[in-house]
């Protein structure tokens, strides 16, 4: 028996778990983890109709929040949860996927790496500096978003983008999304035909959260759906400002941890946790 | 019944005879290819941009080439323009007169080609209202739009001057005509948008920390600053002798637009040194996805355009040409070395657009091991496409048989004497 086998097989068991845990979360029946915390009162839900969160907010005062997602990436196995996720809650037509999943380079022992791909949310995005209408700005809290309505299909954001995470709606998408369970429905409007569409960190799921009391990171309702969705806990997020997060605990035991193309100088506000173990000995 | 039996005999007599001249036949032609253009552009808007070839990968393809070269072939209208108005050489105003209308069909391709381009056409307005000055390419649209303006004013005493204008409006006439007092400073106003989106143009690549080749702030804005002067001096006076060839109505200074061409040569050897210069500061050593790019321009898949089309026949050969006065004096050879600086742009604009998107950085698995991709135009592109520079090339067309726009005995005075027909005024250089 080789070890791929039941690699293969512990993915297949563990994809169909996590299916049952999006569509378990899209149903909206409180997990026995979030007992604890607040419940989220039905009015509080923003329905699907309504449009996700684009106020620009105010750039004079400083967020308290500083959201940073760590993927740790000796945990992750490659099995894609976290896209269905994502495709499930922001409606993703099927050829575009906001983050991707690509297979690296294996570590000196052999085992395979994989490497999660979502947006940046660069600090210093080079999208939002060129975007010639301004439809990619920076929010309050310093994340990236798109404003659908403004943009021009011009498409030099991903030109501009060092992570190609930037996704051009060539076609309109129409029917019924197959990738959305039938119990639950998607948490933002789709797309039209002929703008950029990008990775939002869940805005949605994090203002709504927080609307309500509940802690990004912790709280799987205000939480980005891939960070659910993932069985493996390889994606993490959270409010760097706070010492207990998650993601603070996260990147103060691993001094390793790196981000893409740090030489940029974009800023990015995703960081990686390497699957080398030789690497985190040498760092500390 | 009778009307069908009317148009056909309409046809018989007046139509079918017209078309064995050659002029209308070009015209047919040229209409037929726009045709087919719109109905492609149909498709564009009715399917979307699903039709195309472009990719996240690629998302700027031949439209893009094809705008970027208009726009650089139509600086012939500002340089031109300053020259004859702010340095005062009066004896290049007749030209700065074709070169504006040159210049405003160019604008015009580019405008078309844009409104393709972009995924939302029914905001292209977005730029003028929705600012981020941080962006070149919004400095771009503002200084387009504006500029487009200019030209809109300083065409308007040629159209004025249209024949069915003068005849059955003389009072609009003299009123479109009486704009070209405003000339000289339009041509301030023009040198001023021009160099900003010209310089801009370049900057709009070369602003990208993403992609190592054009990540060139300086170089890149200069060097398309430059070689759309040279190209849009060197398609006016194209543009001018082929005329004067083929048609008693486009009447030329010969001594002028040699000069002209004298000074396109040094211009483009000054572009060949600019170029090269560019070139040789690129790194020797291994530099991720620049060297990849630098790889496909020099010896990969644009090999043949750079060495080729952007180098040898663009810079070089009619470098050559122009500056060597005994090939100079042949005036086919002239117009070849004209029409091969042209090309030179042409190729430069389509090899930079393409160059940086080949190499696919830092998507690939392993990450950052620079993987290449590919790009060729769709049939639905390039139909788009020809269409649209057909309209460029009828446009020329109407304006060297109908408007006069190359008539360059006559020196004109700022006021002109607006409802004076060109064509009266003695030539005389023929």
């Amino acid at each position: 028996m080789s070890s791929i086998d039941r690699r293969d097989f512990l993915k297949l068991g563990l994809a169909a778990t996590a299916t049952a845990a999006v569509g378990i979360g899209m149903s909206r029946i409180p997990l026995p983890m979030t007992a604890t915390s607040a419940e989220p009162e039905p009015d509080t839900i923003i329905p699907a109709d309504e449009p996700a969160v684009i106020a620009r907010g105010d750039h004079d005062q400083p967020s308290p929040h500083h959201w940073v997602m760590v993927i740790d990436q000796s945990k992750c196995v490659g099995c894609d949860l976290c896209l269905a996720a994502c495709h499930a809650y922001n409606d993703t037509p099927p050829n575009i996927s906001w983050s991707r999943v690509e297979e690296v380079e294996p570590t000196a022992e052999g085992r395979r790496v994989f490497r999660p791909t979502p947006c940046m949310h660069c600090e210093d995005a080079p999208c939002v500096e060129i975007c010639p209408v301004g439809a990619t700005y920076h929010r309050y809290d310093g994340l990236v978003m798109m404003d659908y309505e403004r943009c021009i299909g011009c498409r030099y954001c991903q030109l501009s983008c060092p992570y190609g995470v930037r996704h051009f709606n060539w076609e309109a998408f129409t029917g019924p999304n197959p990738d959305v369970p039938a119990a639950g429905h998607p948490e933002v409007p789709r797309r039209p035909r002929g703008v950029v569409e990008k990775c939002s960190f869940c805005v949605q799921r994090i203002d709504r959260g927080l609307a309500i009391g509940l802690t990004p990171g912790f709280d799987p309702d205000a939480t980005p759906a891939c960070v659910v969705a993932c069985t493996y806990g390889a994606r993490l997020f959270g409010d760097l400002n706070d010492p207990d997060s998650p993601v603070s605990i996260a990147l103060r035991q691993r001094p390793d941890a790196y981000r893409l193309k740090e030489e940029l100088g974009t800023g990015p506000r995703v960081y990686y946790l390497p699957a080398e173990p030789a690497l985190e000995e040498s760092a500390s | 019944m009778t009307l069908i039996r009317r148009a056909a005999t309409l046809i018989r007599h007046n139509a079918l005879p017209a078309l064995r001249q050659p002029i209308y036949r070009w015209m047919l032609f040229l209409m037929c290819l726009m045709a087919v253009g719109v109905g492609a552009a149909l498709v564009v808007f009715i399917k979307g941009l699903g039709v195309t070839n472009l990719t996240d990968l690629v998302p700027w393809g031949l439209w893009i080439s094809v705008d970027l070269s208009a726009i650089a072939l139509a600086a012939g209208a500002f340089s031109i323009s300053a020259i004859a108005y702010l340095l005062r050489r009066k004896e290049l105003q007749p030209v700065a007169r074709t070169a504006v209308y040159v210049g405003f069909v160019g604008y015009s391709i580019a405008m078309m080609m844009l409104l393709l381009d972009i995924g939302r056409p029914d905001r292209f307005w977005h730029g003028f209202v929705f600012w981020n000055i941080h962006s070149p390419l919004w400095e771009v649209t503002m200084c387009v739009g504006l500029y487009f303006s200019v030209l809109m004013l300083e065409v308007m005493p040629i159209l004025g001057h249209w024949q069915p204008v003068e005849h059955r409006f003389p009072r609009l006439s003299h009123r479109l005509g009486s704009l070209h007092k405003l000339t000289p400073y339009l041509a301030f106003v023009g040198l001023c948008l021009s160099t900003l989106h010209q310089s801009s143009l370049g900057l709009t690549y070369g602003k990208l920390v993403a992609r190592p080749i054009w990540y060139r702030p300086w170089p890149m804005a200069i060097s398309f600053y430059l070689s759309a002067i040279v190209g849009g001096m060197a398609l006016v006076t194209f543009i001018s002798l082929v005329s004067a060839r083929l048609t008693p109505r486009a009447r030329v200074n010969k001594v002028t637009l040699d000069k002209l061409a004298y000074t396109v040569g040094w211009a483009v050897l000054f572009l060949l040194v600019l170029r090269w210069w560019d070139l040789m500061s690129m790194p020797v050593d291994y530099e991720p996805a620049k060297s990849e790019a630098l790889y496909i321009l020099t010896r990969g898949r644009l090999a043949f355009n750079f060495w080729g089309l952007e180098i040898v026949l663009g810079m070089v050969l009619p470098a050559v040409l122009l500056l060597v006065g005994h090939f100079r004096r042949i005036e086919r050879v002239r117009i070849l070395a004209l029409a091969l600086v042209a090309v030179g742009v042409v190729a430069y604009r389509w090899d930079t657009n393409l160059v940086g998107q080949l190499v696919v950085f830092g998507q690939v698995p392993g990450s950052d091991v620079p993987l290449f991709t590919n790009y060729t135009p769709s049939l639905i592109e390039i139909l788009t496409a020809t269409g649209v520079i057909a309209y460029g090339l009828l446009a020329v067309t109407f304006g060297v048989r109908y408007l006069n726009v190359i008539d360059h005995g006559e020196v004109v005075e700022a006021p002109a004497k607006a409802s004076v027909p060109a064509a009266v005024v003695p030539s005389s250089y023929r």
